[in-house]
């Protein structure tokens, strides 16, 4: 009975939701930052919310000091490519963590995360380990990866130990297939290898917002080099034609404390 | 095959300091503050609400670990989360929550709504704290957060030992009054110390804060089913052609979180 009813009262309030809630899942068009669902922040909740923060100090974020601008596809089909903003913290000399988003504007969406090692630590992992990462080598010096409003001597000298360096990323919101929420499980992402893969319109685009050109920046990142080991054989896995998709698998997790609790 | 449940680590919790690597060259440093000086940060300027509470592995519930959620509204709906080892300047990012209203979920898929936990009982036990701010201004908020729900991927295993991140993301539920849902006593006695708060007096402040008239009975789905969520990362025939339009593009929306799925091999 009292089942019943609380399915009854999901349903009606499921249909009283708006058109807007219904369209959280895909397929449609890319979704933009305004489609994600929801009111405009309130301006109580607003005044709430800063007055509140400036009692409070924000460390680990103010330590991010970083923004990067890259393309990141998907480890199981290089079709679906997406730019990716960087915010990077420089968490010690060998090891950089960066928050991604899909944009550099106000209301960016936090789609995911990349942590950054160098050769020497990625050498260090276990080969099972490495198969999730991918090099940055062939990105820094295509001149597609870099720091906007950054000078070029000053990004050059950062893509220099770039080039070296080995990324693992994980996005969690597929707004390229119209995901207006964040839904499913972490998407494994690679980064790319060799000319020819990125798509030329995304490259344009992105060359065109920021008024540079990557032509000019791989002239300039000709003198750059990758791991001194070479580009790793177990990172970027997908070339060797198979690629990485997640699934979610049910496990026993409460072991000897679960009590069932029946509705 | 990676999986979010299976560690080829130690289990012993690792710190920042055990995070391999050298100290930042003066160089590093100059380039950094420049880069920070010049650059504008505007998605991360929005980051500036910090929680401090606790997550549960969803695959092990006897692992608990104390999360730093670094926190920006996007609208009235929806907040997108940092969260950190610590809410000190060496905290690691350790992965990322979303956090929505009761309506925005209510909308969910219900396989998806499986992949998420309620919030009401960890603000109204007063586990969920602003540090910093008086409980009078945090209780503001709470009133409104606390019929949300959230969706918790935690990116670094550190407290089974992992010195770097390893393996895909694991899933992360919520504390709850049933157990292992309750969060050890000498944690809370720990985090209390730390920031001279009471986690008791809180929750006796906030006695008034209602939650949902119902809580979803697919979120904090262990209460039920005694189980959890891994993450496996599978091998697959790689796409690669590039340059197709995206409408063409195979798109397969749905998880598969059906109890008998037996590990499907469906590309998610």
């Amino acid at each position: 009975m009292q089942r019943d009813e609380t399915d009854r009262a999901i349903r009606e309030r499921e249909s009283a939701s708006s058109a807007r809630m219904a369209t959280a899942v895909g397929p449609g068009p890319i979704r933009g930052p305004d489609d994600v669902p929801g009111e405009p922040t309130k301006t109580m909740t607003m005044l709430k919310e800063r007055g509140a923060s400036v009692m409070q100090s924000l460390k680990p974020i103010s330590r991010i000091h970083q923004h990067l601008c890259a393309f990141h596809f998907y480890a199981y089909d290089m079709r679906r490519q997406v730019e990716a903003h960087h915010y990077c913290t420089h968490y010690n000399e060998d090891v950089h963590q960066c928050a991604i988003f899909d944009s550099d504007k106000e209301n960016a969406r936090l789609i995911g995360v990349e942590y950054i090692v160098t050769e020497k630590l990625f050498k260090s992992l276990p080969d099972e380990e490495k198969k999730l990462w991918h090099s940055h080598e062939y990105e820094v010096k295509s001149g597609v990866l870099f720091l906007p409003g950054i000078p070029q001597p000053i990004e050059h000298s950062e893509m220099k130990m770039l080039a070296k360096t080995y990324g693992k990323v994980f996005h969690f919101w597929q707004f390229d297939r119209g995901d207006s929420l964040p839904l499913g499980p972490p998407q494994l992402m690679m980064a790319l290898t060799a000319d020819g893969q990125l798509q030329q319109e995304l490259a344009a685009d992105v060359e065109k917002r920021y008024d540079v050109s990557f032509a000019e920046k791989r002239k300039n990142r000709e003198d750059l080099e990758g791991p001194e080991g070479g580009v790793h054989s177990l990172s970027n896995s997908w070339t060797s034609g198979k690629g990485l998709a997640s699934a979610i698998r049910p496990v026993e997790s409460c072991e000897g404390v679960f009590q069932s609790v029946h509705l | 095959m990676s999986s979010s449940d299976i560690s080829p680590g130690q289990a012993i919790p690792s710190t920042p300091e055990d995070v391999p690597g050298g100290r930042k060259s003066a160089s590093s440093h100059i380039l950094g503050t420049g880069a920070g000086m010049i650059q504008s940060f505007k998605p991360i300027n929005n980051f500036q609400q910090h929680v401090c509470t606790w997550a549960i592995f969803s695959h092990d519930m006897k692992r608990q670990i104390e999360t730093h959620h670094y926190c920006s509204r996007l609208n009235e709906d929806f907040l997108q989360c940092l969260v950190y080892d610590t809410d000190r300047a060496d905290g690691r990012l350790i992965g990322v929550e979303y956090i929505i209203s009761e309506r925005l979920f209510l909308g969910l898929p219900d396989e998806e709504k499986k992949l998420w936990h309620s919030h009401f009982y960890e603000i109204k036990n007063g586990l969920w704290v602003n540090p910093g701010v008086p409980e009078i201004v945090q209780k503001l908020e709470l009133k409104q957060l606390a019929n949300t729900y959230g969706k918790f991927w935690c990116t670094w295993q550190f407290d089974r030992g992992d010195r770097l991140p390893l393996g895909p993301p694991a899933l992360m539920m919520s504390p709850q009054a049933q157990a292992p849902g309750q969060i050890r006593p000498e944690l809370i006695k720990e985090r209390d110390e730390k920031y001279h708060i009471s986690t008791s007096e809180k929750a006796e402040s906030r006695k008034d804060i209602q939650g949902p008239e119902l809580i979803h009975p697919l979120s904090d789905l262990w209460k039920t089913t005694g189980k959890g969520w891994a993450v496996d990362l599978k091998e697959v025939d790689m796409i690669l052609r590039a340059g197709t339009p995206l409408a063409d593009m195979d798109r397969n929306t749905n998880v598969d979180t059906t109890e008998d799925s037996k590990g499907d091999e469906s590309r998610l």
